[in-house]
């Protein structure tokens, strides 16, 4: 097993790998010649902010190497009956987490045999190897446990047989097995969506789970006690799993495999940034400022690197909890794409009362409260003295930008991500899309686009759909991805230009849109 | 089907395996429900020489996923199962009884150092649900045009008898199958049609009629010439699947005899009747024999009250080849048969050489043969029509096709994406590999075209479609 484990643990000690020079998929051909990986519109100057690997891909890789894990063989046991220890003592967490959860009390009694239940468009399931309901999306863990079982027993006939279930397929419904010892997941669509986007968001509420007890936890526990109810330390944060279900649904960032920012003018980022930079502890590793689900900027220690998994993650935990803004937050925080075995401590807090604005300062250390509390002052003290602070709010109030000033006739909406800053940008949602039902049809037109793009053994460069709701256009080149969607009048000539165009305009835009000159301490 | 990867450089060689039939079986929950009883409910199984309780396994599994999604999906039946090493596809056909076929994946062979096991590695993503999906119920219609429903077979002769029909249809039908060369034409499972200038079509329309006329016991006609389809009497369904049958399995059968010379020891006996080439392809192989058995294949078609059994004649001069069809409760005799030979043969000869003539013209017009211009598959949903440029020659064996098997895959993606939504479409992608591939449906009909312009722009490649549209289906109209 030199999987996850070992491969964090090193990195750990040795400091993040710096984001390999992925291979450079010969994906010539951009509409602008010689651009590469790199010098696309929101390439950033220096290093990249993210550990960012190629979009999902290497999720799945992931999944067998975990699928072999041997059990027993992890290399850190003293450093995870420290950390076991520390996520038990961190009874203010759990007890915040458990007021929030009855704050929000779900609406789950539901009928599971009803034909309401059935007809929902995404089922999601959470069950231990021994067959026990960890979560489920609708409905009560408790009337589901047969169901439960029943998706177990497949689980475990195929295995028998030395294979391992995939999905199934029905007209119009899907179900997905996910299988990530000691976890099974199991996701159920109706809404078209490919196997592959499902199997992506299942593996997205794997590591929120992960996140939440880290893996090192998970395995000891079952370990120990197959038949343990997780239920038992999950309990209240059942809410983060369903906002983290909502989100991919409704956030082009999870489908992307990036982030978008507030959109800023480069010299109040920058000052925002030095003064994050300035404010520094030996033992933080990341500072990240936050508007809302936009990232202002984010400063992290030399040769770390935050995967946007964990990063996305983070944005759940904060958006999800109501509780962070009545003051300072503690938190214990596993970030697995960085290490799958230990906490982080979040110290988080929002700039002022009732703003968006909520910065986080991400400690290794449990006892490091003090500490990050008076970075945070440092960081304030700092910032209100310069009229960047003023800058930011400014950008807060204001709306992100409309499509409109791209100035492209029927064009509706887009997405852009610069694949070396792991960043990407995209205009507000249109009036035709304003919705639920058809911001999440956009999403689900866009999430198909990524699919064929990203067809694990048939990639394609482009992708161009014409069809009677509206025109689409997607392309993968090796600096960035863009999908287009314009109203059903568009022309295919109009599309084929628009690309140079919306191209001309990000890089006029980009200071503003994206985080040009990231910092470390 | 081994191919061996020329690839590896490295000395030691990777293994490629083309996917291939796991297993086939047909079963029915109903009849073995109690516990211990369970190997009642298997009337099919290949191959046959799995233990029985591997099977009753195999079987459960597949009862089990199929209730499994009635949990979420009480109307639709579950219609595949994807594992990492097969895909099973089902298919309930009449109620209750399940048809399941195991197809494993393709996958690679990389030999390990060191006395170590190889390395195998599945290739997931290579099987296309739709195709497959296809061939499962392909195989239905097949065993349904010789034998009738199931449940026709249960009335006449109870489960034992089913069990027999079964062992001896798919026991040759299941050898036939070449699984590493299904694509989108296997989910059309369309017709490809003889094009022909009017008066020829008179021609044969009123051979038909006459034909019909005098020997009034033929209930049904269809007329085939070079494997392609001029006219039928049938139901379009029926067609489909007897149209199937005449092109993958009887005609390659009976190609070689026309294909040597006269004198050839091949070629069946035709002394005595040099007045036309007409020859029975099913019944009697020499009607001079005086052995000679009047015994045609029966097949089972479509009717008002169900279905109806009926004698199938296939009868062939030249490239031409006439279906006639008697109802199966009149006997065939020599005399019929003598009578249809001396009728049909020399007509059908002579119509045979006037179509060859004017096809000859025709192409002589429309410009010489060559490679053709636009890879192309259309098919139109409404007369099942179809007509690929793509596919050399598509038999059940062999499958030529002069493009990458992946490109075929992104058509068979694409005809994925167009029969999610029923509305007008158009895709135009553009492959790791610079092809360029174009797929429209539009009303009922289908195009998919492959372009290999590398430099071309999204805007050259839909006015190079348009060209295509122009020359080869003008009267068509596609969503621009």
């Amino acid at each position: 097993m030199e999987g996850e484990t070992g491969k964090a643990t090193v990195s750990w000690e040795n400091g993040m790998l710096a984001p390999v020079d992925r291979l450079r998929s010969d994906r010539a051909d951009s509409p602008t010649p010689g651009l590469v990986e790199g010098t696309e519109p929101g390439a950033g100057q220096q290093s990249a902010i993210f550990y960012h690997a190629q979009s999902y891909e290497d999720l799945t890789a992931q999944a067998e190497e975990e699928a072999q894990r041997a059990p027993g063989s992890d290399s850190s046991a003293e450093h995870d009956e420290e950390e076991f220890n520390a996520l038990v003592g961190e009874k203010s967490a759990k007890e915040r987490l458990n007021s929030e959860a009855s704050s929000e009390s779900r609406t789950k009694e539901e009928d599971v045999s009803s034909e309401a239940w059935r007809s929902h468009k995404k089922h999601v399931f959470v069950l231990s190897e021994a067959g026990k309901p960890i979560y489920t999306r609708y409905g009560t863990e408790e009337a589901l446990s047969s169901t439960m079982g029943v998706m177990m027993a497949l689980v475990s006939f195929v295995e028998a047989e030395k294979n391992i279930i995939r999905s199934i397929h029905a007209d119009g419904c899907k179900v997905v097995f996910l299988t990530k010892s000691p976890l099974v997941l199991v996701g159920v669509t109706k809404s078209g969506q490919s196997e592959k986007e499902l199997l992506r968001e299942l593996q997205y509420i794997y590591y929120q789970i992960v996140s939440l007890l880290t893996l090192t936890q998970l395995n000891h526990i079952f370990q120990h006690k197959q038949n343990y109810d997780l239920r038992r330390l999950l309990a209240g944060s059942e809410y983060l799993t369903d906002n983290l279900l909502h989100r991919l649904e409704r956030d082009p960032g999870l489908l992307l495999s990036a982030v978008t920012c507030l959109p800023l003018a480069s010299s109040a980022r920058d000052v925002v940034s030095s003064s994050l930079q300035a404010a520094k502890a030996k033992n933080l590793v990341f500072s990240i400022l936050l508007a809302g689900d936009r990232l202002v900027t984010l400063v992290r220690k030399k040769d770390q690197f935050l995967h946007h998994i964990d990063l996305h993650l983070v944005f759940n935990l904060v958006g999800s909890s109501s509780s962070f803004r009545e003051g300072e937050g503690w938190t214990p925080i596993c970030l697995p794409k960085f290490n799958t075995a230990g906490f982080f401590h979040a110290h988080i807090s929002y700039l002022e009362p009732g703003s968006e604005l909520c910065l986080i300062l991400v400690s290794t250390d449990r006892e490091d409260f003090f500490n990050m509390s008076d970075c945070k002052q440092r960081f304030m003290e700092r910032l209100s003295k310069r009229s960047a602070y003023q800058a930011m709010k400014e950008a807060l109030k204001c709306q992100s930008y409309s499509v409109v000033q791209v100035g492209i006739p029927e064009l509706r909406h887009f997405l852009y991500k610069s694949k070396s800053s792991g960043l990407y940008t995209s205009p507000e949602i249109p009036e035709v899309y304003q919705s639920d039902e058809e911001q999440e049809r956009l999403m689900g037109l866009y999430q198909d686009l990524h699919s064929c793009l990203h067809h694990p053994t048939r990639p394609l460069r482009s992708f161009y759909r014409c069809g009677e709701a509206e025109n689409l256009l997607a392309m993968v080149t090796s600096g960035f991805e863009l999908y287009l969607c314009f109203s059903p009048l568009a022309t295919k000539a109009l599309a084929y230009s628009a690309v140079n165009k919306l191209l001309k305009w990000i890089r006029r835009e980009e200071d503003r849109l994206f985080i040009l000159s990231p910092l470390t301490y | 089907m081994l191919m061996i990867s020329p690839k590896m450089a490295s000395g030691a060689q990777d293994k490629q395996y083309t996917p291939s039939l796991l297993s086939f079986f047909i079963y029915n929950p109903t009849f073995g429900p109690r516990e211990g009883e369970e190997e009642k409910k298997i009337l099919f199984y290949h191959p046959s020489e799995i233990e029985k309780n591997e099977k009753i396994r195999n079987v459960g599994l597949c009862e089990a996923i199929v209730q499994f999604t009635r949990t979420f999906c009480p109307t639709k039946p579950a219609k595949s199962l994807h594992t990492q090493k097969n895909r099973q596809f089902f298919f309930e056909p009449e109620e209750n009884f399940w048809i399941v076929m195991v197809v494993r994946n393709p996958m690679i062979e990389k030999p390990n150092k060191d006395g170590k096991p190889p390395t195998i590695e599945y290739q997931e993503e290579e099987l296309l649900d739709t195709v497959y999906g296809a061939v499962v119920r392909q195989c239905y219609s097949m065993y349904k045009l010789f034998n009738g429903t199931f449940g026709r077979v249960m009335e006449s002769g109870g489960v034992e008898l089913l069990i027999q029909k079964l062992e001896k249809f798919f026991y040759r039908y299941l050898q036939t199958l070449h699984l590493q060369s299904c694509d989108l034409l296997d989910v059309f499972g369309g017709i490809s049609f003889f094009p022909l200038d009017k008066m020829t079509y008179l021609k044969i329309q009123s051979f038909v009629n006459r034909v019909e006329e005098s020997l009034s016991l033929i209930k049904y006609t269809a007329f085939l010439y070079n494997d392609q389809l001029i006219w039928s009497g049938l139901e379009q369904d029926d067609m489909k699947i007897l149209y199937k049958y005449l092109t993958t399995s009887l005609f390659p059968r009976h190609s070689e005899p026309e294909l040597a010379g006269r004198d050839s020891p091949l070629r069946p006996e035709v002394t005595g009747n040099l007045l036309h080439y007409g020859r029975f392809l099913t019944g009697p192989a020499n009607l001079k024999d005086p052995e000679a058995k009047f015994r045609f294949p029966k097949i089972f078609v479509s009717a008002e009250d169900g279905y109806e059994e009926l004698h199938l004649i296939v009868y062939k001069a030249m490239s031409a080849a006439a279906c006639f069809m008697i109802s199966a409760n009149v006997e065939l005799t020599r005399e019929f048969c003598e009578q249809l030979d001396g009728l049909v043969g020399p007509q059908l000869t002579l119509l045979a050489s006037d179509i060859c003539e004017q096809f000859t013209i025709n192409r002589r017009i429309s410009g010489p043969e060559k490679e053709p211009q636009f890879k192309f598959i259309y098919f139109n949903h409404m007369n099942l029509a179809e007509k690929s440029t793509i596919h050399m020659r598509k038999t059940a064996s062999v499958c030529l096709t002069s493009v990458h098997p992946d490109l075929m895959k992104i058509l068979g993606d694409i005809n994925c994406d167009f029969a999610r939504v029923d509305e007008d479409e158009e895709i135009i992608v553009k492959a790791m590999t610079d092809y360029w591939v174009v797929g429209k449906k539009s009303d009922q009909r289908e195009l998919y075209v492959i372009l290999n312009q590398k430099n071309a722009n999204l805007i050259e490649v839909n006015e190079e479609v348009k060209r295509l549209c122009a020359t080869q289906f003008n009267n068509i109209f596609f969503l621009d």
